[in-house]
């Protein structure tokens, strides 16, 4: 068991956690436990203090969207992110839902939302409780609202609204001292300016021309003044952006209290999509619609005499139509994040099994004869360094001249050119591995091929192809990663659907919400990334014979 | 200098493999490297003959041409009377360095061969065959073991039993004891001659080794060293089988043998060295000055 344990971590790459293993055996334990807090503590603690310096700097910057959010504001996104996530799936499956299932879905619902009321009303509670220990500040007191007829999101709302009117004024209140020495320093600047301004007028006229040195010094006393009327206006603008500052300081509360009815006025909205896709906007409700037009149209086409008899055909046909429509439909919501994933999981190995078809067999050509390789080598070298960005503009128009109908091909262009140009990326490391893995083939080894009298085939399937394998797979786990790294970049500049669209529409909604969200797809395409990595490393594993190991 | 080795216990008899002034060189015809000239040899069928040389004389040329993997530049290679045959499994050679395929099992080593000069076996008669060979050389239980896993005896069993599986008519041997230790060589040493004694074929061994050659040969013949390594005058064993070797080094016959081959080995080599440097360029004539040239 232990030895089966230390082997599979062996295979998949991951000898630093074999410590582990030993010890929980209790196998020299002083030695692993120095090995686990070497090998094992300080690359955590590495990844500790990064995400200290992150959480250090990170709101140090300021950015036109926003501070650069801390790993908890990514945290915070992520969720959002699954929220969103959950959310459109439920209401995919309240489309399709009939009979009993729709009915239980439906009451589940209305209950939620009555039970939102209860939350609404808590926190229009807390934001009394805040009115109030603002109100020991400002005795002003507060307009007596009417809370009668309005619903609990209303009065939470409402309570809201108060409470930021109110935290305004305190603001406006407390720095209004500030405000007036500010003004003041303002005025002084001013007058100073203007003094200085009127002086300098008077010295002009009593100049006489002709009179040189007076004239230079004259004009340096200009720039004296135009530099000290500078720093005089930066002062001003210094203290005004203090008090900004001051006067947007927001309190944690409330910034809290704001977050929640964010989020409850979210989970309502969705609440009541659920109630009408239950309800009216179902699936089975349109389909019963539909039904009840057929029927009468069918009885219009019993009765029609003459002209009449074309249009109610007419009509049937149309009303047969829209039904076959209505049953064959689907609710269209905007695809999640990790909808987003799963297209460019499917991209990405379109586009290396196509690298993959092409690269192995041409290399296994260039490995065998020299011709082809020296025939090739041009090709090869020339294609190589080419950026997938330049790729993808040729790739796409050249896609887009086989497709004609982008709406009615059973494959999008853009998702097409994306995954063509992840496999002219990806295919080179597999096509120059595979070239060296047959042409470094032992002679040995042929000979024995050329004793047997094997064929052409066998000579390939049991000779040349299991000698080369570690070196093609080693191409393979190269061309797998440079075309997941291809493949954001492409669809980022195709707007194919994928996790490159997704950062793209995030960068383009430019707030600060999206671009903590833009933190979790690079955290996701890493991840991603790696198992990919690890997947390629364990069948490298599985396929080499000569034990090799492998790197990280 | 032609070299007649036409003596064989069966006088008259076809040879079953037949060398003819056979010449293999390397490089530019300018810059000739002949390593094989005019090498003559026949080898009567069921016979067992030793080559004899030292490391470097062109023993490994001289296998792979009697195998087919090298053609002659000039000369024939006949096989039963067909001239320059292709490289097949009726020359079964097992290589100096195993050639094992180390990503087959030992019995998929084994197997590859079976399947290939065997087409018609059922999958059932195809075990039992390679089983019987695997048995044959002792490696029964390391079936599914690959050939990093075995030791380098083990190995070199196991290129034997993929060479013997193929029923070959010639079986060449290219040193294949050379990498072992003593005793697991001259273990091996008996179970290729009890193979060869149960069905008599015909075995063309390379070696370095004078007491192997005089123990397990009928015939043996020196590689004069190269370049233009050629074989020379052959030595009959007479010896009578089965020879046991602890017994061995106490027959006068074996002794002389012995001496006889040892002493003919060093005057080849010494040959060789002598004409090497002849060909050198002579040293210029340089006379000490007599400074007292009056007296």
């Amino acid at each position: 068991m232990k030895y089966k344990l230390i082997r599979i971590l062996d295979v998949a790459g991951l000898q630093v956690f074999q410590p582990l293993v030993l010890l929980c055996y209790g196998e020299e334990p002083r030695h692993q436990l120095k090995q686990i807090a070497l090998y094992i503590g300080t690359p955590v603690l590495v990844m500790a203090a990064c995400v200290w310096m992150w959480n250090f700097l990170g709101p140090r910057h300021k950015t036109r969207s926003g501070e650069v959010p801390t790993p908890w504001r990514v945290v915070e996104a992520y969720d959002g992110i699954v929220h969103f996530h959950n959310r459109e799936y439920t209401k995919l499956a309240d489309y399709e839902r009939e009979g009993e299932a729709r009915e239980e879905a439906l009451r589940k619902a209305q209950e939620d939302l009555a039970g939102l009321d209860q939350a609404f009303l808590s926190l229009a509670d807390e934001a009394d409780g805040v009115l109030e220990s603002l109100a020991e500040d400002d005795p002003s007191a507060p307009e007596a609202a009417s809370t009668q007829d309005l619903s609990p999101r209303k009065i939470a709302e409402q309570r809201m609204a108060m409470v930021d009117q109110k935290v305004a004024r305190l603001a406006g209140e407390k720095i209004a001292p500030s405000q007036h020495l500010v003004d003041l320093q303002a005025d002084v600047y001013r007058h100073r300016q203007a003094l200085r301004q009127w002086e300098l007028q008077q010295q002009a006229e009593g100049l006489t021309s002709g009179d040189t040195d007076r004239r230079v010094a004259y004009v340096d006393q200009v720039r004296d003044h135009q530099s000290q009327t500078d720093q005089e206006q930066a002062h001003l603008q210094q203290l005004r952006e203090e008090l900004a500052k001051v006067k947007q300081a927001n309190t944690p509360e409330v910034a809290r209290l704001h977050r929640n009815l964010s989020y409850l006025q979210q989970q309502a909205e969705f609440l009541k999509q659920r109630i009408n896709l239950l309800t009216d906007g179902s699936r089975a409700e349109k389909l019963a619609t539909v039904g009840t037009e057929l029927e009468t149209a069918q009885a219009d086409l019993a009765t029609a005499q003459g002209a009449e008899l074309f249009v109610a055909a007419q009509n049937v046909l149309r009303q047969e139509q829209r039904l076959a429509r209505v049953a064959g439909s689907r609710l269209s919501t905007p695809p999640t994040f990790f909808d987003q994933i799963a297209t460019s999981l499917k991209c990405v190995f379109a586009g290396f099994l196509i690298a993959t078809v092409v690269a192995i067999p041409v290399g296994i050509f260039c490995g065998m004869s020299r011709v082809v390789m020296a025939s090739l080598t041009p090709l090869i070298s020339l294609f190589k360094p080419v950026s997938p960005i330049v790729w993808l503009p040729i790739v796409f128009i050249i896609v887009g001249g086989f497709i004609e109908k982008p709406e009615e091909a059973w494959v999008q262009p853009a998702f097409l050119s994306s995954a063509i140009t992840v496999a002219l990326c990806s295919l080179w490391p597999t096509l120059v591995n595979t070239a060296l893995g047959v042409a470094s083939i032992d002679q040995d080894h042929l000979n024995v091929a050329r004793v047997l009298r094997l064929g052409l085939w066998d000579r390939l399937t049991k000779i040349v192809i299991p000698s080369a394998l570690p070196l093609i797979f080693t191409g393979l786990r190269i061309s797998l990663g440079v075309g997941w790294m291809v493949l954001i970049a492409a669809e980022l500049l195709s707007s194919s659907p994928g996790l490159g669209k997704f950062v793209w529409d995030m960068f383009n909604n430019g707030s600060s919400e999206t671009f903590a969200q833009m933190f979790v797809v690079c955290g996701f395409v890493g991840i991603i990334g790696l198992l990919l990595d690890r997947i390629m490393i364990v069948c490298q594993r599985l396929v080499s014979f000569d034990g090799a190991p492998s790197g990280l | 200098m032609s070299t007649t080795t036409t003596q064989s216990p069966a006088i008259g008899e076809a040879p079953a493999l037949e060398l003819e002034n056979a010449c293999v060189g390397f490089g530019p015809s300018s810059a000739r490297h002949e390593v094989l000239s005019k090498v003559n040899l026949r080898v009567s069928p069921g016979e067992f003959v030793a080559v004899l040389g030292f490391s470097g004389s062109g023993k490994s040329t001289l296998i792979s041409l009697l195998a087919g993997l090298t053609v002659p530049d000039s000369g024939t290679v006949r096989l039963n009377g067909h001239v320059n045959p292709l490289p097949g499994p009726e020359r079964g050679i097992m290589f100096q360095n195993y050639s094992l395929l180390p990503w087959l099992t030992v019995f998929g080593n084994v197997e590859i061969a079976v399947r290939q000069v065997f087409p018609r076996l059922s999958p059932k008669q195809r075990r039992e065959h390679v089983q019987r060979y695997l048995d044959m050389v002792s490696l029964s239980g390391s079936e599914e073991k690959r050939p990093a896993q075995l030791s380098g005896g083990m190995r070199q069993r196991l290129s034997l039993a993929r060479t013997l599986a193929m029923r070959p008519d010639v079986l060449l041997l290219d040193e294949p004891l050379s990498a072992l230790d003593a005793l697991t060589r001259s273990v091996l040493q008996d179970e290729i001659l009890r193979i060869w004694d149960e069905d008599r074929r015909t075995v063309v061994m390379i070696t370095n080794d004078v007491d192997e050659a005089v123990l397990m040969a009928d015939r043996i013949i020196p590689l004069k060293p190269g370049p233009e390594a050629t074989l020379v005058q052959d030595f009959p064993v007479t010896l009578e089988r089965p020879r046991d070797r602890t017994t061995l080094n106490f027959d006068p016959r074996f002794k002389k043998l012995r001496n006889e081959i040892t002493r003919t080995m060093i005057e080849l080599n010494q040959e060789t060295k002598a004409h090497a440097t002849e060909t050198l360029p002579a040293p210029p004539t340089i006379r000490p000055i007599r400074l007292n040239a009056a007296s």
